[in-house]
């Protein structure tokens, strides 16, 4: 997943997903357990994340 | 009568708990896949950590929000925190928010008390800032951090961003109402009892559901544009600001254009700790005018311990953003941690900000531009219209007011 300069770090992607794969420090950032499988971008309430 | 409300936050679910128990036919479209906006739980590794707010009610069982939610029918219990709030010393003696003033000699304790009086009353006309009109009338090191420190907590403002009208005008809020309260079950608790209410009055909640544009002919709302349809309504209200509202439909009014576009929203970072021992030990604020960075800190399990798994305490600290470099400003805050609870067992479960598209206010304090738009019945609520000395989400509150006055709803 890409993550834009639009993510202001709020943390709710990493709250709701599944796999635990996204850390937040002023932004999100997915890390190896990340599947791509999307949910994250449901989230997001700025549309910072798409798929890379 | 029909009503359409753009946003499910709290200012468009108060809106909406309000409009169908006044008889409206009521739809909300809330785009993301819950309810509640930055006033909601965030479940997190156990813990019921929330979508942006801190679980607590500026006012308490007293304020706007909790008439407001009496008036609708919302079933919520309000724990007011006792103490309301302490402050920490330099020395790190803990005092009573109350007993502020005995840290000023005696002859700035007297000016307080008549130069507060004074203000309240005629309330400063000019664009003098908070911090400024401590300055003019105390120069005093300890009441200039305290300023900063309780403007960073409940604005994220810094004392210099706040013009002081709307600082007294908190003020007099904080003598009338009193403070703060926890609400039991979070903010979640909240808006799940306003989406009861407005579903129980027959009104309905869509989530994941983008409202594309407003219906407008001749300066007046008909409508909202979802899925390509046109739902028409006789009321609009949105929950995203002037900006983003101006955004979905063709606002030829240039001087509103200017003067929303000029809002600076507020920005804070708040980090929520675990902890196996209570680091405050109470559930009012934790006021920290010494700390580099973080303005104040609760402790909520001690009002309710079921926002944390058993046997655990959920600590929330909030800091203004005070430079432009977001990871800087969180270290400032960790390392503040470090020094206010030196051997203290805690665990740093999720590190939030807010700022730009999803910020802390989407007007800071004392920059909201009221609840009117150019197009007749479409209104604003929200962290982007609140009403004058509301504090975060009272002013939501008393913006939701105003407009069901203007509306002429009951």
């Amino acid at each position: 997943m890409k993550v834009s300069d639009d993510c202001v770090g709020c943390g709710q992607c990493a709250a709701y997903c599944p796999f635990d794969a996204i850390t937040v420090f002023g932004r999100a950032a997915m890390n190896e357990n990340c599947t791509e499988c999307g949910k994250c971008t449901e989230y997001c309430p700025v549309c910072a994340i798409s798929e890379a | 009568m029909k009503a359409v409300v753009i946003g499910a936050g709290l200012g468009g679910l108060l809106a909406g708990a309000k409009l169908t128990k006044a008889g409206y036919d009521v739809e909300i479209f809330e785009r993301l896949p819950f309810i509640g906006g930055r006033f909601t739980n965030l479940p997190y590794k156990g813990f019921k950590l929330s979508t942006g707010a801190l679980h607590m009610i500026p006012h308490g069982s007293r304020g706007p929000l909790a008439q407001t939610l009496k008036e609708v029918g919302a079933d919520v219990t309000i724990i007011d925190s006792q103490p309301m709030a302490v402050i920490l010393k330099e020395n790190n003696e803990i005092i009573s928010f109350h007993d502020f003033r005995n840290e000023l000699t005696l002859t700035k304790q007297v000016k307080l008390g008549t130069i507060l009086a004074y203000s309240l009353k005629f309330k400063p006309k000019n664009d003098i800032s908070f911090r400024d009109w401590v300055l003019k009338y105390f120069d005093d090191e300890f009441l200039l951090k305290l300023a900063d420190s309780f403007c960073g907590w409940a604005l994220s403002l810094t004392a210099k961003d706040v013009p002081a009208r709307e600082m007294l005008e908190i003020i007099d809020n904080m003598y009338l109402y009193k403070g703060s309260g926890v609400p039991i079950g979070g903010c979640g608790a909240v808006t799940d009892a306003l989406s009861q209410i407005i579903r129980s009055n027959g009104g309905r909640i869509y989530s994941q559901s983008c409202v594309e544009g407003i219906s407008i002919e001749n300066d007046l709302a008909k409508g909202v544009i979802v899925n390509g349809k046109t739902i028409e309504a006789d009321i609009v209200i949105s929950d995203i600001g002037h900006f983003g509202t101006s955004k979905l439909y063709e606002c030829k009014d240039k001087e509103y254009l200017d003067k929303i576009s000029n809002v600076k929203p507020s920005k804070g970072i708040k980090i929520c700790l675990s902890s196996d021992e209570p680091l405050i030990g109470h559930s009012g604020v934790f006021f920290t005018p010494f700390a580099k960075r973080i303005n104040g800190i609760n402790e909520v399990t001690n009002a309710d311990p079921s926002l944390a798994p058993p046997g655990k305490h959920l600590v929330m600290s909030h800091q203004a953003i005070i430079s432009d470099d977001r990871k800087f400003e969180i270290d400032l805050g960790l390392l503040d941690l470090k020094q206010l609870f030196p051997g203290k067992k805690y665990k740093v479960l999720l590190i939030q900000s807010y700022s730009n598209g999803w910020p802390v206010n989407r007007a800071s304090s004392g920059s909201d531009n009221g609840n009117k738009t150019p197009v007749r019945n479409l209104y604003i609520v929200g962290d982007g219209a609140k009403g004058k000395g509301g504090i975060e989400v009272e002013g939501v509150a008393i913006g939701v007011r105003n407009v069901m006055d203007e509306a002429g709803v009951c």
